[in-house]
């Protein structure tokens, strides 16, 4: 499935499937695309994130109950991220949760939304209305350094300040949006939900004051401050704690799908855990084997090129007591040292919103 | 609509640039500012020095010798307080019309040093200057001086009074010194607001403004200085401590108060900003002038005298409102002092180091507080005396309670405990098994607010409320509590006994008495005008009128009002407490939280709700001689006299239930007495012999006693009345079912030694 932007996109736009979708991988040079990310602000076209309803009575017991996070009185000017897991722990997506008046909205990770759809139907036993808004709906994100002086320039300077992961519904040229300050890669962040008929004018309009990024770029921006991206990380029989998404799951609430797997991982204190590592200029393969003293002791979950550190960067899944920063491993035949996360400081971090 | 214009005919002032308005006046135009290091020892533990101190010898000099045994706040409130009278020329005023509004943010000691309650100190002014009309302490933190005036002129537009003496006072006291430097909000040198922003000064002082119609200021031949236009409360609904960074609270706040007034943006002359010199502060003023004013924010002044006297907190509204009273007489902008001269010109006008004259006929004066509390005032130029419309009447109805007492959690468990005859005084209630907020705010609050949450969850969801955001933006909240939170108040206090440089911090956000009505903003989303009322247990009737003011004015159609109080004191597991009762006498303490659903009955209808009874009207009278008394022990102050008077407030009432303030103390004698005199058609019962005296949510729940007896006749029962005070045992509830439908019902409400209300509901339709 294309993004409803897709046929605005240049020529030589290179596409990938990303799970059920085909997303804008990058428009020209990754790395440049990066550097306006990282630098001053780009525009995101994250069509490939479903937007799914959830209506009727019960639909706030509902999602309290599918979403591994306290969505009990998410009010509608919030919105937080959360796991969905499957009764054995298993991620099936990790969601953007919308508070909305009448229920919830999710927003599914990047092409996972055919598989989170089908999760939350199997588990609708309290009859509530679950409703698929791609058809209507899309979200464009802006990420950066500058990216509140765009949201200033594109639509109000007041909304630029909102507190992270607050919502606010705003007209934009006329146009009913859902505006919500959320951020990926460590730099400022917000997402706007549009309908798809406005969709073409907002980016447009938001490409004279931002450069656009594809996926590629996201996705290490996002692995350079350890936001997890599911589609690399959430790997077939790990658990959330193995994963190193435990801040995703919040197990003082008294039942979710999932929760008794959890604890059951909390409890057994087994398995692996995650680590960032950096090291050498070959991106080793998801997979391949991480060596200490000799020892196999994990494998790499995914690894790439970090401009932001000029290296390699990837995260090892290895014995929980290896999982420690500033450790030297060997993978592929290369020595890589193991870091504390983020893995660089983003350059928001040290500019104030005016 | 155009209501009675309220004028100030009287300013009094002392705080750490000036005894009076004069010198403070010559020091703000002079620029010279007040802020020194502390002289206390004491203090020297702290690398932050600078405050705004009053000299003794200026509060030593301005009182007769009467005064001098009085605690430091009183007086400080007392040379102010005589001031604005002696500049008002006010002499033989009715002094059942004659009203005090008081800010205060602090919980301040009596002369001995021990924690007295919120209200003790206007209860001293009003004894001694003769004032025995409406009497409301507001303490919505650092905007509380400026919340004061505003309540003042609603009071005189109700018609419950002539003439209000409105403002605030705090003093420099250590504990609250050091949780600001435990926040590090505190500036080591004198702060530079607006310009360098590295931290405020605490300060102290007071200030008074005395407010009457301006046709009877005329009338009598006093000058107007200024009229009180009009007010704006808003919350931010959005953090304990720090204002909302997009500004949106505050500049709701202006536009509201501009609206009450009439006027537009293009009106305002100058503003006087909040200007405490903390980042956050600064830079979220900032943009609520850009976002309130536009394009011309840079053309409109604005300066922050808190680089003169400190950060007074509940004084700072009141002392900043008289700066604007003066600003608006003289024409002259005070300005801004400590501006950085190498500060990067900016946008905006701040006034720096220099006062400017200009036209000025508008002043809005901004305050903000901690619990997300926002207030604007604006004040113009006097103008004739004209034509003016009564304040409408608005019928208003109760449509939701929310109790969360030892008897059970919402009015569900609460009214089956009430038939079955269940008795949990001193128990507090259990809140087990269920949070009322997201858990990663609920985990860090403290019991009050988890049980005002927890109440006004309840309330809500009991009056079947489901409002758009839209509409969530100005529901109202008014918060009533006697002493706020003792488990923050008193972990902040050992923490700072322990070591002063390492308080507990997230006690000291909620130390002030309005954090948990923020809380309950920030929780619910609501947005709407907020305040918070300390009348002890009185609080809640006091509460309600703000509430019915609100929506008579149209500034809301819905108001949730929530009334909570705790004890740490451990009680005797079923404790028997028999209100009224001769052989029973003796209070039990609680805890516990109720709140209501106060809803215009057009508002109500039009949605489909259904009402529990409507509020006929309202009264209180104050008066006592609070130095003498103890509230736990003696009724000589409350008086049969204070009783009647307060019925008299409401001279139609019929009522076939009263629900009194008794709680087992001797002042039930008298209540029950007069009460039975006077309406001897009525049964007469209280809510605290099932739950202990509750204080504050004690009032509340008599008030949401009254509501569901009407509506679903049943009433709390005194079971242990053997031997009334008063009357015989017919005279009393003895059993929860009535065996009549109620049509009136009357509520008492009771500060001892201060203030008695009054509330009377009646069936809905």
């Amino acid at each position: 499935m294309a993004t409803v932007l897709a046929n605005l996109h240049p020529e030589g736009t290179v596409y990938g499937e990303v799970g059920d979708s085909s997303v804008p991988l990058r428009f020209s040079e990754s790395a440049d695309e990066y550097r306006v990310l990282r630098e001053r602000a780009a525009v995101l076209d994250l069509g490939g994130n479903r937007l799914i309803e959830i209506t009727g009575p019960a639909a706030v017991d509902f999602a309290q109950r599918l979403l591994a996070r306290d969505v009990e009185y998410l009010t509608s000017e919030r919105c937080m991220m959360s796991l969905v897991l499957d009764e054995s722990g298993q991620v099936v997506d990790q969601v953007l949760a919308f508070g909305r008046e009448n229920g919830i909205l999710l927003e599914s990770s990047c092409g996972a939304g055919t598989r989170l759809l089908e999760h939350l139907e199997e588990h609708n036993d309290e009859g509530v209305v679950i409703t698929d808004r791609s058809a209507d709906l899309t979200v464009l994100a802006l990420e950066g350094p500058y990216a509140w002086g765009v949201v200033g320039r594109l639509i109000d300077g007041e909304l630029a300040s909102l507190p992270f992961e607050s919502v606010v519904e705003t007209e934009w040229n006329g146009t009913e949006i859902i505006f919500a300050r959320t951020g990926f890669t460590g730099e400022y962040g917000y997402q706007m939900i549009v309908p798809v008929e406005a969709a073409a004018e907002l980016w447009c309009q938001a490409l004279e004051h931002a450069g656009a990024a594809g996926q590629e770029a996201l996705e290490l921006a996002m692995l350079e401050v350890r936001q997890p991206i599911p589609r690399h990380e959430a790997t077939a029989g790990a658990s959330v704690i193995e994963i190193g998404a435990n801040w995703l799951v919040d197990v003082t609430k008294d039942e979710f799908v999932g929760r008794d797997a959890v604890l059951a991982a909390f409890e057994s204190g087994q398995g692996r855990r995650t680590v960032g590592f950096t090291g050498g200029d070959a991106i080793p393969e998801a997979g391949a084997r991480v060596l200490a003293g000799g020892q196999d002791i994990g494998e790499v979950v995914h690894a790439v090129r970090s401009a932001g550190l000029g290296a390699t960067l990837g995260l090892a899944r290895v014995d929980a007591e290896l999982a420690a920063a500033g450790l030297e491993f060997t993978v592929d035949g290369v020595e890589v040292t193991t870091l504390t996360s983020p893995y660089i400081v983003p350059k928001s971090w040290s500019i104030p919103i005016i | 609509m155009a209501l009675r214009p309220v004028v100030v005919t009287g300013l009094g002032i002392i705080c750490a640039i000036g005894r009076d308005p004069a010198e403070f006046w010559q020091r703000l135009m002079a620029g010279t500012g007040g802020l020194t290091p502390v002289l206390d020892e004491s203090f020297a533990v702290f690398e932050a020095r600078h405050a705004g101190q009053v000299p003794d010898e200026w509060i030593d000099g301005g009182l007769p010798d009467s005064d001098a045994g009085l605690d430091r706040t009183a007086r400080l409130a007392l040379i102010a307080a005589r001031q604005a009278i002696e500049q008002a020329g006010l002499a033989g005023a009715d002094p059942d019309r004659f009203g005090i509004i008081l800010g205060k943010c602090q919980a301040t000691p009596d002369a001995a040093g021990r924690y007295q309650p919120m209200h003790r100190t206007e209860d001293v002014v009003a004894d001694r200057l003769g004032m025995r009309g409406p009497r409301i302490l507001v303490s919505t933190a650092c905007a509380a001086g400026g919340n004061a005036v505003g309540l003042a002129k609603d009071k005189i537009l109700t018609g419950e009074a002539d003439v209000v003496l409105a403002g605030g006072v705090d003093p420099l006291l250590f504990g609250t010194y050091a949780g600001f430097a435990g926040l590090k909000a505190l500036s080591t040198g004198p702060c530079r607001p607006y310009s360098h922003s590295d931290g405020l000064n605490l300060g102290e002082g007071a200030a008074f403004l005395l407010l009457e119609p301006l046709d009877r200021a005329l009338a009598r031949g006093a000058t107007p200085l200024a009229e009180v236009a009009g007010y704006g409360l808003s919350a931010d609904a959005y953090h304990a401590t720090a204002p909302d960074p997009t500004g949106r609270g505050g500049a709701s706040a202006v536009r509201r108060a501009l609206a009450d007034a009439g006027l537009t943006t293009d009106d305002v002359g100058y503003v006087s900003g909040h200007g405490t010199g903390t980042p956050a502060n600064d830079a979220m003023e900032a943009k609520v002038m850009r976002v309130v004013f536009g394009e011309r924010a840079g053309r409109v002044p604005t300066s922050s005298i808190k680089s003169f006297v400190g950060h007074t907190l509940g004084a700072a509204g009141a002392v900043e409102a008289v700066a604007s009273v003066l600003a608006l007489r003289h024409g002259t902008a005070p300005p801004t002092i400590g501006f950085a001269e190498d500060a990067v010109p900016g946008d905006l006008d701040f006034v720096p180091n220099v006062a400017r004259e200009l036209p000025i006929d508008t002043v809005v004066s901004n305050n903000y507080a901690f619990g997300g509390n926002n207030v604007s005032l604006v004040l113009t130029t006097p103008r004739a005396a004209r034509e003016y419309d009564e304040l409408p009447a608005a019928a208003a109805v109760i449509t939701g309670l929310g109790p969360v007492t030892g008897l059970g959690t919402g009015i569900g468990e609460v009214a089956e405990a009430i038939v079955t005859g269940r008795q949990a005084a001193g128990r507090p209630p259990s809140l087990d098994g269920r949070t009322f907020a997201p858990r990663s705010l609920w985990r860090h609050m403290n019991h009050l607010s988890r049980m005002a949450i927890a109440a006004s969850r309840l309330a809500w969801e009991d009056a079947g409320l489901q409002l758009p955001r839209k509409e969530l933006d100005d529901v109202g909240l008014v918060f009533a509590t006697g002493a706020g939170s003792a488990e923050s108040t008193g972990g902040f206090d050992e923490s700072i006994a322990a070591n002063p440089n390492k308080p507990a911090v997230l006690s000291f956000s909620n130390v002030v008495l309005n954090a948990t009505g923020g809380a309950v903003c920030q929780t619910l989303g609501l947005r709407g005008p907020t305040t918070t009322i300390c009348n002890g247990g009185a609080s809640a009737s006091i509460a309600l009128d703000c509430a019915l003011e609100m929506i008579r004015v149209g500034k809301a159609d819905v108001v949730l009002v929530v009334a909570a109080d705790e004890t740490v004191a451990t009680t005797a597991v079923d404790a028997v407490v028999s209100p009224y009762d001769r052989r029973h006498s003796g209070t039990v303490p609680g805890s516990a939280a109720v709140a209501f659903v106060v809803e215009s009955a057009e508002h109500c209808a039009r949605r489909g709700g259904r009402p529990y009874a409507r509020v006929m009207g309202t009264g209180h009278a104050s008066g006592g001689n609070p130095t003498t008394t103890d509230p736990t022990t003696t009724g000589q102050a409350v008086g049969g006299d204070l009783v009647a008077r307060v019925l008299a407030r409401l001279p139609g009432a019929r009522p076939e239930l009263v629900v009194g303030a008794g709680t087992g103390v001797p002042d039930d004698a008298e209540e029950a007495a007069v009460v039975l005199a006077a309406l001897p058609g009525a049964v007469l019962t209280t809510s605290a012999g099932l739950t202990g005296d509750c204080q504050a949510a004690t009032g509340a729940m008599n008030i949401a006693m009254a509501a569901l007896a009407i509506r679903d006749c049943i009433a709390p029962a005194l079971t242990g009345l053997v031997e009334p005070h008063a009357g015989d045992p017919a005279s009393y509830v003895t059993k929860p079912d009535l065996p009549d439908p109620i049509g009136q019902a009357l509520v008492l409400t009771a500060a001892p030694g201060s203030v008695r209300g009054a509330v009377l509901l009646g069936a809905a339709s």
